[in-house]
Formats: C-alpha cells, structure tokens, sequence
C-alpha cells in the first residue's frame, strides 16, 4: 500500500539516482522501501578517505516530519559516533527538518566525518585523541578504513556498476 | 493502422492563480510535489489541497504539509526551509483551515514565551561554538 511517507521515499530514490551527490550512494530494499542501505565513501584529503562506509537508514510512517534512524554498520572510529554505529548529529535529533531527504542526509554525514563536533562526544577515547593526539587518531581511522574495504561478506546490493577484472 | 481506444481519461491542466507569487515553478519544499499537484496525502488537487503562502519568509507549503510538521513539537512552529518562526498569508485557504493552522501557530508561541527549554539551549551551545 502506498502511503505519504513511501511516495516521499520514491522521491528520494529517483533524486538519488538522477543527480546523487559525490561519494554517497544509497537504495531501499527491494521489498521495502521503508529500510535503505547507504554506503558514504570518505572524503579526499581526509583521514577517512576512499573508506566505504555502509549505513543503514530506517523510516516509518511519520517520515518526513521525523527523522529516519540512522546507523553505521560498517565500524567507525569517530567522535560523534557510537559503538553501537549510531550517530550524534543535530539534523537527525532536534534540528531535523522535513526539507531534508536521503540524499541530504547523507551528504551531512559526509562532512561531519572530517568535522567532528568534540563538545558533545559519542566516543570519548576518538575525541580525546583527535584533541590532543591527532597522529594516534589518523591511525585509528585508517585501520577502519582498511576494514571497511574487508566487508566482502556483506550484501553487495550497492555495487550495481561492477568492474570486469581480467 | 487500426487504432482501438481501450481506455479514455478525461484531461485538463489548471494553474493556482496567485499573482506576484512565482511559485509555479516552485515544489514543495517538505513533499518535493509542484504546486500544480497534490499533497501526499490528496487525490485532487485544486481547492481541496491549497497552498499557504509564508509571510515572514518567501517559503510556501501545501496546507496539508505545513500542517503535518507544525503539529510536531520538534518543529518548534519554524519555517522548515530557513528555521523563522513560520507565519502565513491569509486568503488562499478556506476560513476552517486557517484557524486549524492558527491554532498550531499559536500554540508553538505559547510554548516559545514560557521559556526555552534545556535541550534547546544545549544545541544552540552545540552549533554555535567553534572547535579548534
Ligand atoms: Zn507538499
Ligand atoms: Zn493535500
Ligand atoms: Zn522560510
């Protein structure tokens, strides 16, 4: 059945495949619309570069007057991210707004990678040593970005232009 | 050629007719719909789904969207396109919409004047602070 917030997610799905943002691709489940799979490549020049970070965003009824959850599964090493793969970030809390679709979502966690907010930290170890021991932190980040290239054994629903390798 | 018709619709385009607006190129800024369409929530559009033009801003919404998100706390009665306190232009809804929509305007007024609340102010701290 065809619900507003499903025909919003249809909209969104046609933005993101005709004009999605660089480095962030994402699609809803072929049986479900309401549950997406992203992945957010890490931006240039930045610890978390060329990093294939995979999320999950989940939406109900009440989309796009409330904020979808969204959720790292892919391992993170980052100030506002929880172990858990939750995120801190005012637009999904209280500054979200229904002008925001998945395409915006996901470029605003695109940039928060590289722009943490330290003041209201979700790993505390990941702040400290951005703060104070920014050489440790990079490392940390790059172990994850090198696990994040071993997610082979997830779903490769994403990879939809698949590269021939002779 | 043998052409048979199966099936026959009934077509006509319409166009709101609100002068010196320029929304007709304009989508809706929460459904991502054009004007000249429905809501999500509509079949028809027209009368039964109009638009309310912002006052305070130049931000338009259908009825039935603005509504929806102004009936959320969160939304704390702001435009959902650049965050003013939303008001509207009276004229092109009907006298029973417009008090709906005045009384959520209202209601989120009253909730301004007692006083911010902790969680606000711990977000304005959050966005407004420079990290070094
Ligand atoms: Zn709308
Ligand atoms: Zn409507
Ligand atoms: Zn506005």
């Amino acid at each position: 059945m065809s619900t507003p917030a499903k025909r919003r997610l249809m909209r969104d799905f046609k933005r993101m495949q005709q004009d999605a943002p660089s480095g962030v691709s994402a699609s809803p489940l072929p049986d479900n619309v309401m549950s997406w799979n992203a992945v957010i490549i890490g931006p240039a020049d930045t610890p978390f570069e060329d990093g294939t970070f995979r999320l999950i965003l989940q939406f109900d009824e009440q989309y796009p007057n409330k904020p979808p959850t969204v959720k790292f599964i892919s391992e993170m090493f980052h100030p506002n991210v929880y172990a858990s793969g939750e995120l801190c970030l005012d637009i999904l809390q209280n500054r979200w707004s229904p002008t925001y679709d998945v395409s915006s979502i996901l470029t605003s966690i695109q940039s928060l990678l590289n722009d943490p907010n330290i003041l209201s930290p979700a790993n505390v170890e990941a702040a400290n040593l951005y703060k104070d021991h920014r050489s440790q932190y990079v490392k940390r980040v790059r172990e994850t970005v090198e696990n994040s290239w071993n997610e082979d054994d997830l779903d490769d629903d994403l990879d939809d232009d698949d590269i021939d390798e002779d | 050629m043998k052409v048979e018709i199966v099936e026959w619709h009934a077509f006509s385009t319409w166009h709101w007719d609100i002068p010196g607006t320029g929304y007709e190129d304009e989508l809706c800024g929460i459904c991502r719909v054009s004007f000249d369409g429905t809501c999500p929530n509509c079949k028809y559009p027209g009368d039964g789904c109009p638009i309310v033009l912002g006052l305070g801003c130049s931000h338009n919404f259908h009825l039935h969207c603005i509504m929806k998100w102004l009936e959320q706390d969160t939304s704390k009665g702001l435009c959902p396109m650049c965050r003013q306190i939303f008001l509207f232009k009276e004229g092109t809804f009907g006298a029973e919409d417009g008090k709906k929509l005045q009384r959520l305007v209202d209601g989120h007024k009253a909730t301004r004047e007692r006083g911010p609340n902790e969680s606000d102010q711990e977000f304005e701290a959050f966005d407004g602070q420079q990290v070094e």
